[in-house]
């Protein structure tokens, strides 16, 4: 009867199912037993004890607080502290407690100099929230007000004040883009996996090293567990469990030097690196205009905010990462490195500059309008000529220059810890035959050659490149950490240094291009003279970075040119040129001559550098010379 | 392939559709009162379990629909689908609150060891089914099923997830007594159980599962760690009294006191604010649905039918009796869910799939044999 696939199965058999029915029998006693005792269970805990448990509920609230920690410090290379942490007292208010809202409200405004629809705003913001959750209704109250509000307690119920710890910036904007800022956690952010510990409320680090390092920074959170009664009156504390602070993160920053970068940049528009060049480390990363971080505390308000963004400057651009200018001048180290390792020139051969070269049908002018006459390979860095890198870039071709470019970790991204990184741009014909779709023009090689046209470098790639030409050859990867310390003073974590490899060209090449470089600074007819320091030698490279073509402001001079119009200028050095140890990399927006605008903040850096340097050796003697690697041959 | 029978219509089960409508409606209700104060993205859970109420019903119907002999050819497949996704969740699952418990199906997140309880049920129906009983089964006779039991309860204790293993040992234990031991067996296994006891404890259980049994025996001892859940769950459900503090009104529940309200909790949270007559109700209508599980068990027109009603009776009453004793502080917190009432949707549909099996059986009880 039934279809095909069922088994065969034949009805029960009578003896089987009375031997079944007697143990379901026995299942249905059992089963009566346990909801017997069930039931006495719900008697005896909602009648018998009924009352007990009701007043436990009633009085026995057990309402779990939490503590925020205290956020690791962030310290300099030498261990001073940069950013610590202060209380800071905020204003709650918990609508259970207060049996009269409005006078509660009312009176508290007056204390607060706020208006009440300030303060009621947020209560209403607020309803979404358990109930017993209470509001913020304003931050970081003087002590003034703190004493007023604590001496009143009585006849403010539902008022507290909660301490919680903040941001303390002991060197005000110091380093501002780099240590980035607090604010409190975003809805979009809570969804993320990588929060998913945290409570809307929570500070959490938004940019530079506050947001990468945030899981190091941030600490445990305590608990307060407080017994409470029925309107939320705190009867009292049960158990505090005290927060754990967060671990400190030891920058390779120098406090002094890049105090010493900051002043000497001034109100320019700008960015200053300072990288340990064997090492990577960086010991300054200043960009211009800084941002107020103190402004941030607490939160941004839309003013300040929308201030930020139209300001011309571009404060909250951090330019020593996200800054495209093209390198101008500096370039030609790049230029001069592939020709001498490719071939193309020697030391020795020479070229006529007569202040121009005509190719094509388009004159392509030296930035000497009179010529530098004949120049070698020393001179035409040194003088940093046009001509003569015109004329080597043509017989190199830009796929060349670009292969040595890339491999001086121009045009991509260096792999500094920090998000929103720019790679810069090396063009080459393959480049343009996929971007435009069209031919590569012999001309525009002649703009690469001195670093106009497509070519786009952020100042860290500079910076670390020129590290890399007096180093011997490797490409370090630019770091800003050196270690992680827990509260105790374990140490969690180091960063040693990372090698992303050498740079093409050969030891002589480096040797001859660094030799040409401490001419720059130091000879008579060198674009760096400014520099030049008494007891120290330095080596370096100028350059002007076009805005827009010359011709358009043709026969305006200086300042006559529109601010916007004017020339970047750039200074890219080492120094002390026998045995480099840092590299300075200086750009200032519109600063129009690389030596001039450029040249004496770098000047300023390696001043203070080698002054503390000789304070430290006074101290203490026993200082070891930082190691070169080994394949580093000065000749 | 489907032959409609009128007599099937006839046979429709309503008391037993009516008990489930009535636990139903009081898990919905319940659940928005637990969590319409949850900021969740997404739908709110009320009408999240309500979608799986009507997959649910669906599935019921789907069910009731085939003949549940089919299981008899089905029952080695489900089991090794169901042995494969119970490693598919250990290996690759989404880690919840340390847990590997969920497969991720876009859509809806898998609970595998939900639906393993019932395909286990099923299992040992069929094999209890096929094997001759005769004097009644010897230790030898019980290696298969035990070993049956032993892979899918290996794989869920170490998701970990101690509550929903043992819950198998318990549907093994039940459906065994239940075809016929030997008393010699019996002894023996009593034995052996009692002695197996203490070197589980020291070296199965985690020490977070140990430390949640000592609380059990202790809650006072440690009254803001794992005995919170069992001091919070008891004053909810005690201070609810006679008539309860009313839908919505309940302060253990509505203020936060009570973890897991939602789910291993939910019945807390009815107990706070229905009071001791809603808690009654409830307790009643569970067990009359059981009892009359059992009705239709030795109802059933034959000996497999009568084995998987019995199985999917335990497995009903074991979640239950658990579940409440658990938030009445009666047994340790495992976290066992409360069949119907608590919200999930791998045990939801498992349980309708389960009362689903039942009206099959009593609707099929006059049919005569192939």
């Amino acid at each position: 009867m039934s279809p095909r696939p069922l088994a065969k199965i034949n009805k029960i058999d009578p003896a089987e199912l009375k031997m079944l029915k007697k143990r379901i029998d026995i299942a249905m006693a059992v089963i009566i037993f346990f909801a017997a005792l069930l039931l006495t269970r719900l008697w005896y805990l909602q009648i018998y004890h009924g009352d007990d448990f009701a007043k436990l509920s009633e009085i026995n609230r057990i309402r779990i607080q939490q503590i925020a920690a205290p956020r690791g410090n962030i310290l300099d290379r030498t261990g001073q502290p940069i950013i610590t942490n202060r209380p800071r007292f905020n204003v709650v208010w918990s609508r259970e407690d207060a049996p009269n809202p409005d006078a509660v409200i009312k009176d508290l405004a007056k204390i607060l100099h706020e208006d009440i629809s300030v303060l009621l705003d947020r209560i209403r913001a607020a309803t979404e929230n358990p109930r017993y959750m209470p509001t913020r209704l304003k931050e970081d109250i003087d002590w003034e007000t703190l004493v007023t509000i604590e001496n009143k307690h009585l006849s403010l119920p539902g008022v507290r004040i909660e301490v919680v710890p903040s941001r303390d910036y002991l060197y005000g904007d110091f380093a501002s883009h780099l240590v980035g800022y607090l604010a409190e956690i975003s809805p979009a952010e809570l969804a993320e996996k990588r929060y998913a510990k945290y409570q809307s409320g929570d500070q959490v680090g938004k940019q530079g090293v506050e947001k990468i390092f945030e899981e190091y920074l941030k600490g445990e959170k305590g608990r307060n567990y407080l017994e409470v009664d029925v309107h939320g009156f705190e009867q009292r504390q049960m158990q505090l469990q005290e927060p754990f602070p967060g671990n400190d993160l030891h920058l390779t920053l120098d406090i002094e030097l890049q105090r010493a970068a900051e002043e000497a940049m001034g109100d320019k528009a700008g960015a200053v690196v300072v990288m340990e060049v064997n090492t990577g480390n960086l010991l300054v990363m200043c960009s211009t205009p800084q941002l107020h971080l103190q402004e941030f505390v607490g939160g941004i308000s839309t003013t300040a905010w929308n201030k930020l963004l139209n300001d011309p400057l571009n404060p909250l651009l951090d330019k020593t990462i996200q800054g495209q200018y093209p390198p101008g001048s500096t370039f030609k180290i790049v230029t001069a490195l592939a020709a001498i390792s490719e071939g193309v020139i020697t030391p020795d051969a020479t070229y006529f500059c007569g202040g121009s070269l005509n190719f094509g049908n388009r004159k392509y002018g030296c930035w000497k309008k009179g010529g530098h006459g004949t120049v070698d390979f020393h001179r035409a860095l040194v003088e940093s000529c046009d001509v003569y890198f015109y004329s080597v870039g043509m017989r190199l071709g830009v796929d060349n220059i670009a292969k040595y470019a890339n491999s001086m970790g121009l045009g991509k991204k260096t792999g500094i810890e920090l998000e929103h990184e720019k790679g810069g741009m090396i063009p080459s014909t393959a480049w343009k035959q996929q971007r435009y779709k069209e031919k590569w023009q012999e001309g525009e090689t002649l703009s690469v050659a001195i670093g106009q046209g497509y070519v786009l470098t952020t100042p860290l790639q500079l910076c670390r490149m020129t590290a890399a030409v007096v180093n011997g050859g490797t490409l370090y990867r630019p770091q800003m950490v050196q270690s992680v310390t827990a509260p105790d003073g374990r140490i969690l974590k180091t960063f040693a240094p990372i090698s992303d490899g050498k740079i093409l060209g050969s030891a002589h090449s480096l040797a001859l291009i660094q030799d040409a470089l401490v001419g720059v600074v130091n000879s008579a007819n060198g674009t760096a003279k400014v520099v030049k320091l008494p007891d120290v030698l330095i080596g370096g490279k100028t350059g002007t970075a076009q805005v827009v073509r010359l011709t358009q402001n043709e026969g305006l001079s200086g300042n006559n040119i529109p601010y916007k119009y004017r020339d970047h200028a750039w200074f890219t050095s080492f120094a002390p040129a026998e045995k480099p140890e840092i590299a300075v990399t200086v750009l200032v927006e519109h600063g129009q001559h690389g030596g001039s605008a450029a040249g004496p903040v770098a000047r300023a850096v390696y001043k203070r550098y080698f002054e503390l340097k000789a304070g430290k050796q006074g101290e203490t003697t026993a200082e070891p010379a930082p190691s070169l690697p080994k394949d580093e041959k000065e000749e | 392939m489907l032959r409609f029978d009128r007599r099937l219509l006839l046979n429709v089960d309503w008391v037993l559709i009516g008990a489930v409508l009535v636990v139903a409606l009081i898990g919905l209700a319940n659940i928005y009162s637990s969590t319409h104060l949850y900021k969740e993205t997404g739908a709110p859970l009320y009408l999240k379990e309500l979608t799986y109420y009507l997959f649910g019903a669906a599935v019921l119907l789907l069910i009731v629909s085939i003949d549940y002999r089919v299981l008899l050819t089905l029952n080695y497949p489900l089991y090794v689908a169901m042995i494969l996704l119970l490693l598919f969740a250990l290996v690759f699952g989404r880690n919840v609150s340390g847990a590997q418990r969920w497969i991720n199906l876009g859509f809806f997140r898998l609970q595998p060891s939900e639906p393993a309880k019932l395909i286990l049920v099923i299992t040992l129906a069929s094999y209890y089914y096929r094997k001759e009983t005769g004097k009644g089964f010897g230790l030898l006779d019980l290696a298969v099923p035990a070993l049956l039991t032993g892979l899918p309860f290996i794989l869920i204790a170490k998701q970990p997830d101690l509550g929903t293993g043992l819950l198998l040992g318990f549907i093994f234990i039940s459906m065994t007594l239940f075809v016929k031991l030997r008393w010699a067996t019996l002894a023996t296994l009593l034995c052996g159980g009692l002695s197996v006891i203490p070197i589980a404890w020291k070296f199965f259980l985690k020490p977070y599962q140990r430390q949640r049994v000592e609380t059990f025996l202790n809650p006072e001892n440690d009254p803001l760690g794992t005995g919170y859940h069992i001091i919070q769950s008891k004053i909810a459900v005690g201070s609810g009294l006679i008539f309860g503090k009313g839908y919505m009104k309940g302060t253990q529940g509505q203020l936060d006191f009570l973890p897991e309200r939602h789910t291993d909790f939910a019945f807390s949270v009815w107990a706070e604010e229905w009071g001791f007559m809603g808690s009654a109700l409830l307790v009643i209508c569970y067990f009359f649905m059981i009892l009359w599980g059992l009705n239709i068990a030795i109802s059933a027109r034959d000996k497999f039918g009568v084995l998987l009603a019995f199985g999917v009776v335990s497995l009903i009453f074991w979640q239950a009796f658990i579940n409440l004793a658990m938030v009445m502080g009666l047994l340790p917190v495992v976290g066992v869910p409360l069949p119907l009432i608590s919200y999930g949707g791998s045990s939801l549909l498992t349980n309708l799939a389960g009362l689903g099996l039942l009206m099959n059986i009593r609707m099929r009880r006059y049919m005569g044999s192939s």
